[in-house]
């Protein structure tokens, strides 16, 4: 997998050296506790610079997915399925994986991140079935 | 309370409509699409080029800007112009943005056009080109999520789950665009197809299958915004600019609170309709954004023609047929029509309330609605009111 390699940037560069740990960490603001993902310097409920990274439970719901038929990037055999989570501590915030589930998802059902080292300086966050 | 912009609304208008051939090769360079189209738009209006002193675009770095248009056709000095960085969500933002230029007197006339060559050169989100520059990207390109197809696939099975639309409901969406696109002879798909033609349709990203997704094409389209005065004097009948939005969207990590099933054209509907003073019982025709299927639908809901989760219904009743209360993409849209990321759409919806849409003219238009992307992808949107003179 990873065809394409992600372009870290002066904000998610902590992101994924965390995930790189197999730590699941968001940022929550200093000034009014709102946890925000992605990475980024302000948060947007109080407009406010200065978060710390917490660690929370890597898990949500599958809002949605898709089969895909072809590969869209390079690299990768179809077909393979991207999951849309909602996560469980982050309100309002989605993340995307590949499926590692031996059935396909279930709207609705709780997952659990799985992580997916690709070589040392890479780790991605894929999701499986169950708490 | 949204509210009646006086100083805007029908002040301004559209005189003149200009396309090249639609194609899956153009042979062309975009800079030469964009010359063809902006002066297919001024014959139509019946106005010479050194009467425009504005141009304006939309581009994802995939076309000719004005500053190369402008020179390219003599003109040195437009007094304004407008390079918007944007896929379909600012199409019409960027008509909309002529005409406040052309309101306040910026400019007098200005050509708002759109080229691409996006078969045979650069097809968005897919091979041939890079993964797009957004910090986003980073948490989805290395899933093998990248692709427009791929993300309004997404979109649409939450709507799927939510509401209970059905793979049929968007099946029929396409068998009425393409039955609207046989009528047109710019259209690149006029043979008619079935529903099972459609269910026939190989997989993309399900649910998702090939006729979901809108015809990638090599062409170029154009229209003159004008004074609303001075569009009176010209050649064609004047199609007045009622009403132009801008709205946000949803990104697709941190929409907080976000709703995918709930466009960013909900929010916006309402400032629309206000401007012009009407609401969605008025309007007679739309053309709206259909890079997808599901887009039509979702659109259909949040611009207030049906309720919340029956965009489906509403498709399969037939009422977005032609002779149904409400025609839909009367060209066949990027379904079927070709796409040429927007304008278009705005084109069509001239055609039709000039009443020169030939075999598929809706009978006594007089209102339409005409919208860009409804704020996926890319958290923008924007939509027009247009309305005969």
């Amino acid at each position: 997998m990873a065809g394409y390699r992600p372009e870290r940037d002066r904000d998610s560069r902590e992101w994924w050296e965390r995930i790189g740990r197999g730590e699941f960490a968001v940022q929550v603001c200093d000034a009014c506790g709102t946890a925000r993902f992605p990475a980024r310097a302000f948060c947007a409920r109080c407009r406010t610079e200065g978060a710390h990274w917490r660690e929370v439970a890597p898990e949500g719901v599958v809002e949605s997915w898709i089969v895909n038929h072809q590969p869209f990037v390079p690299g990768l055999r179809a077909p393979y399925v991207v999951v849309m989570v909602r996560l469980a501590e982050v309100p309002g915030c989605f993340v995307y994986g590949n499926w590692r589930g031996l059935r396909p998802p279930e709207h609705g059902e709780r997952v659990t991140a799985s992580y997916t080292r690709v070589d040392a300086d890479l780790t991605l966050v894929d999701w499986r079935p169950g708490p | 309370m949204p509210k009646r912009l006086l100083a805007f609304s029908d002040q301004t208008a559209i005189a003149g409509v200009g396309y090249t051939p639609f194609a899956k090769n153009s042979g062309v360079s975009t800079l030469t699409l964009a010359c063809r189209a902006v002066l297919a738009a001024l014959d139509d209006a019946g106005l010479s080029v050194d009467e425009v002193d504005g141009l304006a675009t939309h581009r994802v770095g995939d076309s000719a800007a004005p500053t190369l248009v402008g020179p390219a056709l003599g003109l040195m000095d437009l007094s304004w112009h407008l390079d918007q960085f944007g896929g379909g969500s600012v199409s019409h933002a960027v008509v909309g943005q002529a005409a406040l230029a052309v309101a306040t007197g910026m400019a007098e006339t200005v050509v708002c056009y759109r080229a691409i060559n996006a078969r045979s050169e650069f097809r968005m989100g897919g091979t041939g080109r890079g993964v797009p520059v957004s910090p986003e990207v980073q948490y989805q390109a290395p899933y093998g999520y990248v692709a427009p197809p791929q993300q309004y696939a997404m979109y649409a099975r939450a709507h799927m789950l939510k509401y209970g639309t059905k793979a049929e409901h968007f099946g029929l969406l396409a068998v009425t665009q393409r039955a609207n696109a046989a009528k047109n002879p710019r259209a690149l798909m006029r043979t008619p197809i079935t529903l099972d033609d459609y269910l026939a349709g190989r997989w993309i990203a399900e649910p998702f299958r090939l006729l979901d997704c809108c015809l990638e094409t090599d062409g170029a389209c154009a229209v003159v915004v004008t004074t609303a005065e001075r569009a009176r004097a010209l050649r064609r009948p004047p199609v007045l600019i009622s009403a132009a939005a801008w709205g946000g969207g949803t990104t697709h990590l941190s929409g907080a609170g976000a709703d995918p099933t709930v466009t960013a054209a909900a929010a916006l509907a309402p400032r629309l309709y206000a401007q012009a003073g009407i609401g969605p019982g008025d309007v007679d025709v739309a053309e709206l954004y259909d890079c997808f299927t599901y887009s039509v639908i979702v659109q259909l809901e949040d611009y207030g023609f049906c309720a919340k989760g029956e965009g489906g219904p509403y498709v399969a009743s037939g009422a977005t047929a032609a002779g149904g209360p409400l025609p839909v993409n009367t060209h066949g849209g990027f379904l079927s029509e070709g796409y040429v990321h927007g304008m278009n759409h705005i084109a069509e919806a001239v055609s039709q309330l000039r009443g020169d849409a030939g075999e598929r003219q809706v009978p006594g238009a007089e209102v339409a609605l005409s919208t860009a992307q409804p704020g996926y992808i890319l958290p923008a949107t924007s939509a027009l009111i247009l309305r005969r003179a």
